[in-house]
């Protein structure tokens, strides 16, 4: 589990724990500027989704992960092989609402979630007068997009699946490492994020919870993050004057300074 | 002072004009600047301008996904994104595919301030593209077909050397793919006779489209070997085969389980005319034994017809020919036209015991009851598929109709309408008696 998810660890080597859990589309280095920021505080880990980023891409099956609750069994596995108590999740976009899921599956060994840019369902539900932001037509058409952009994927990042040496980083910084994954795997990966709907989970949700949302967010409606603070247990949204989907990339000291609050509440 | 002014004229008429759209965005992703360039392909003066928008809003759909989640974490993370395949609205018309590439720019401290970005047109880079997916997934069908057949599949050069083998190859042969790299194919397929089928196969392959040879293995297991030029190679190059080797032992046990049964079958067929013939003789009464007699031994001469030809369909000279025997030779029926004409087993019986009555009656009453007499047949197609068989006689006594229909009359209309299908005319000419007959064949 450790390697398969390519888990990396620093901080404390005692105390209360913090797992980052990144967003579709990326891996861990998204945490590069949020991160670091609770060395002093937590034993801080980050890790790639399996399919994702490092991981083991042999890993990825595709029946197993067809549910989000298949990286959130992984999640569980690496809070139980690190033996890890009392943690703090912290998730982004998908991954948000992957370690909610987790939080549910062992909330004895969770003591907070941390959710920055949650959406339950991306997807408009007319019947329910959900507005998630986009219609299943957009989000089929990202599964072709998805297609096209990673063309030019096995040439360039074959060598590095394969295990190229440390030295030959410089080539390597070339092309596009960063968010590039097996095209296979974005798409049905894609396919599970944007299509998922997980409304019940949220609104099933067992530990509390910071939302931390943009105000203009281009993917999740400010009506989402309503419905989530409303309709979530143990919820508190925090919006920031922010713009984009990935504030903990933007406005990271914003990021920290709202997590800190929360975590020093009693 | 006017060199430099003129220096910058150029470099903005580079940048307004440049022929790629140039696009400036703060760290947000919000436009700070669009060239004239994209405002045209874009049309973006009849849409009132970019004022307060952001680059993804003016993406289509999933593009604005793929910028949230990609484009905007790339440029924070690596400071750069490439050739970003995406649509960008166009106000009145089609969506225009572009490529996207970015470069960020950062302050002192390291912190990301804005982003950079060249957009070029994509639509024909597009259209090849596109093509070229379609190819790749017909390929990939194509390609999971040989991989998962249990044929072993061999693609080899002019001299008969593995250039690749697939799955089933392994399996056949026991052998991993990669030790049969480059060996030769008719030295790996060992148990194939004669040793060099492979180079003869090549020289059959010269005259016609494919080469197709069976063989045995040691352990007995029937094989069939398929050699085929494939048609591709460019001119002067040398050519590449397919070589095909396929199991085909269960078929070849099923073929001599049927060839045993219809050996024995026709046997005891043959056994049993036989033996109706031989209780005839003991049992019937003259006058109508030997009529008898010669009918089941048309019957019998038909079935050996048919048992004599293997693909189990019968000629219709072979059939005309025991008709002539029994007329007294070729003198006496004359027949022309009936080349390469076959017909199934069930037609060929009716048509052999119609042309036994008609020689037999022919011999009794007709003309060949007279010294002089003959007949002639024949046959020709008339269009596609309709046989027309002409019975006349001649040279004969005169005729006349009969008083009453016989049992042989009636015998040929039955066998050949019901069985055959037939059109049946017979004329009672006084200068001889003409039969016509006309049926489908290989219907």
């Amino acid at each position: 589990m450790i390697e398969q998810n390519n888990v990396t660890q620093s901080g404390r080597g005692e105390g209360p724990a913090m797992v980052f859990v990144h967003g579709f589309g990326c891996d861990q280095s998204m945490w590069a500027d949020v991160a670091p920021a609770f060395e002093e505080s937590h034993r801080v880990v980050t890790y790639d989704l399996t399919g994702m980023g490092q991981s083991d891409l042999s890993a990825y099956d595709p029946r197993r992960y067809d549910d989000l609750r298949a990286h959130a069994d992984d999640l569980k596995g690496i809070v139980e092989a690190l033996d890890l108590d009392e943690v703090v999740l912290v998730g982004h976009s998908v991954g948000a609402t992957i370690a909610l899921l987790a939080a549910q599956a062992m909330p004895e060994k969770v003591s907070r979630l941390v959710l920055v840019s949650p959406s339950p369902c991306f997807m408009d539900d007319a019947g329910e007068g959900y507005r998630g932001g986009f219609s299943r037509e957009d989000l089929e058409g990202l599964i072709a997009f998805l297609d096209e952009n990673h063309m030019g994927w096995s040439a360039q990042m074959a060598p590095t699946i394969a295990g190229q040496s440390e030295g030959a980083e410089a080539t390597d910084k070339l092309t596009q490492s960063f968010c590039r994954t097996d095209p296979k795997i974005a798409r049905h990966f894609a396919r599970v994020t944007f299509l998922s709907d997980e409304r019940q989970a949220f609104a099933d949700n067992l530990r509390p919870a910071l939302i931390l949302h943009c105000r203009h967010d281009a993917l999740v409606p400010m009506e989402v993050a309503e419905w989530m603070e409303g309709r979530t247990p143990e919820a508190t949204l925090r919006v920031l004057d922010a713009t984009g989907h990935c504030p903990h990339m933007t406005v990271p000291t914003e990021v920290v300074a709202e997590m800190r609050a929360y975590l020093s509440q009693g | 002072m006017d060199g430099s002014r003129k220096v910058d004229s150029a470099l903005t008429e580079l940048v307004e004009d440049a022929p790629c759209g140039i696009v400036m965005t703060d760290a947000d992703g919000r436009l700070l600047f669009v060239n004239d360039t994209l405002k045209r392909w874009l049309n973006l003066a009849a849409a009132g301008g970019v004022c307060g928008q952001r680059l993804p809003d003016l993406m289509v759909g999933p593009g604005r996904i793929f910028y949230e989640t990609h484009v905007a974490p790339m440029m924070h993370l690596q400071g750069f994104a490439r050739e970003i395949s995406c649509f960008l609205k166009v106000t009145g018309g089609d969506a225009l595919p572009v490529l996207l590439s970015g470069v960020a720019r950062r302050n002192g401290d390291g912190k990301l301030v804005r982003c950079d970005y060249t957009i070029f047109d994509a639509r024909e880079r597009r259209i090849y593209e596109e093509e070229l997916r379609l190819a790749r997934v017909k390929a990939d069908e194509l390609a999971a077909i040989v991989r998962t057949s249990p044929n072993a599949i061999f693609r080899v050069n002019d001299a008969g050397q593995v250039r690749s083998a697939n799955a089933g190859a392994e399996t056949l042969l026991g052998t991993p793919a990669e030790q049969m790299l480059n060996q030769p194919v008719q030295d790996l397929v060992h148990f194939a006779t004669p040793c060099d089928w492979f180079d003869r196969a090549k020289a059959l392959c010269s005259c016609a489209s494919e080469a197709v040879l069976e063989t045995t293995d040691a352990e007995g297991r029937h094989f069939e070997l398929t050699v085929v030029p494939i048609g591709e190679a460019a001119e002067g190059a040398s050519m590449d085969y397919s070589v095909v080797l396929r199991d085909i032992t269960a078929r070849k046990k099923a073929e001599q389980r049927l060839k045993v049964a219809l050996g024995e079958m026709k046997h005891r067929v043959k056994n049993t005319l036989a033996v109706v013939a031989g209780i005839a003789r003991q049992t019937l009464p003259t006058e109508i034994r030997d009529a008898f007699i010669g009918r089941m031994q048309a019957l019998s001469r038909a079935h050996d017809v048919l048992a004599s030809d293997k693909h189990e369909l019968a000629d219709v000279r072979d059939l005309l020919d025991l008709a002539a025997a029994e007329a007294g030779g070729e003198d006496r029926l004359r027949i022309s036209g009936a080349q390469h004409l076959t017909l199934p087993p069930e037609h060929a019986q009716s048509l052999s015991m119609a042309l036994h009555e008609l020689a037999t009656n022919a011999l009794k009453y007709g003309a060949l009851s007279e010294p002089g007499g003959y007949i002639t047949v024949e046959c020709e197609l008339v269009g596609e598929n309709l046989l027309r068989m002409v019975w006349q006689e001649r040279d004969g006594p005169p005729v006349s109709p009969p008083s009453r229909q016989g049992f042989g009359s009636k015998m040929i209309n039955t066998l050949l309408k019901f069985d055959l299908g037939a059109e049946v005319r017979i004329d009672y000419n006084p200068e001889g008696l003409r039969c016509q007959i006309e049926f489908e064949v290989g219907s």
